[in-house]
């Protein structure tokens, strides 16, 4: 007797935890953007990734953003070869990603289209340093579909990026730029 | 004398134009010929499955090679930039192989189809990615 009430206690409460979890409405991409811009001088130093992954939970505001650093293009072949072989060391750290949350996630009427500022915590890995970032940017819904833009600063030698154009050919920040429908 | 200062400027200012010709026009211009480029061969299914099994060792055979990818086509989209997206589907349904093709590349093809697609591989988040992508 003990069993069956043990076995029905277990079933009723992974039914739960099912419910529970198909209640979070998770908002997905695979081909989002972000933007890097490092000039520093006349010749600039920029690339695009359009295969950016990010997801985000409606409910909680928990957010991911991940690329592949092989996966920025640059104008220039030679300056994209640089970038991964010198300064990134991309076959060693493929991956830059930024954990976090929209804090401010309970503002956003989803059900409404329009134009919602937001402001995000988490960590940035980059080179395999991670780094806390907070930033703002903004939601939009469109029929009931987001898009999320941003842009924010980094200090390259933060994330132990070294080499001998920063400061000089490259910036010692690099702007960041996010663009993501989701 | 005269004539080795000259002779010396004439070979400074041809290795710079030389540098200049390779940095800003050479390499801007330059196209990579994945028709040609030897490539690894191997079925979309097996190449997800080696980077969800240890992907620090298939970074090592994979990343930023040329691969040859035989799947079966499981979606079709364009990224926010425009440029055309093909899936090759793998056993696991949350990742597959995507795929996005040279703007040069035009062939058309549509789900369910089995293909074999050529380009770079650039690692591993969702799905294994591809750039630069043609089909075979």
């Amino acid at each position: 007797m003990n069993k069956s009430i043990l076995k029905l206690a277990f079933v009723l409460a992974l039914g739960i935890f099912s419910f529970s979890a198909n209640a979070q409405k998770v908002y997905s991409t695979k081909t989002g953007q972000i933007f890097f811009n490092a000039t520093g001088g006349i010749e600039k130093i920029a690339a695009v990734n359009n295969q950016t992954d990010s997801k985000f939970v409606e409910q909680t505001g928990q957010m991911i953003f991940a690329v592949l650093v092989k996966g920025f293009k640059f104008e220039n072949q030679l300056m994209e070869d640089h970038f991964n072989e010198n300064y990134m060391e991309s076959s060693k750290f493929p991956k830059a990603d930024f954990k976090g949350y929209i804090t401010n996630i309970k503002e956003i009427n989803f059900a409404k289209d329009g134009t919602y500022p937001v402001t995000v915590d988490g960590s940035l890995t980059i080179h395999g340093v991670s780094n806390k970032v907070s930033t703002t940017g903004t939601m939009k819904i469109e029929k009931g579909l987001p898009q999320i833009e941003g842009a924010f600063k980094i200090k390259i030698k933060d994330y132990g990026i070294s080499g001998m154009y920063i400061g000089d050919k490259i910036a010692p920040d690099a702007a960041i730029t996010i663009n993501c429908k989701y | 004398m005269k004539k080795i200062i000259l002779s010396a400027i004439i070979i400074i200012l041809f290795g710079a134009a030389a540098g200049y010709y390779y940095a800003f026009v050479y390499s801007k211009n330059k196209k990579f010929d994945m028709e040609n480029a030897e490539s690894i061969a191997i079925d979309a299914t097996a190449l997800v499955k080696s980077f969800q099994d240890n992907e620090a060792s298939a970074n090592q055979l994979y990343l930023d090679k040329v691969l040859l990818i035989k799947g079966s086509v499981g979606s079709i989209a364009k990224t926010q930039a425009g440029e055309n997206t093909i899936t090759l589907s793998s056993e696991d349904p949350f990742s597959s192989v995507l795929a996005t093709l040279d703007s040069t590349e035009t062939k058309a093809t549509k789900i369910g189809d089995s293909l074999l697609i050529k380009g770079f591989c650039k690692g591993f988040l969702s799905d294994v990615v591809i750039t630069n992508a043609i089909i075979k």
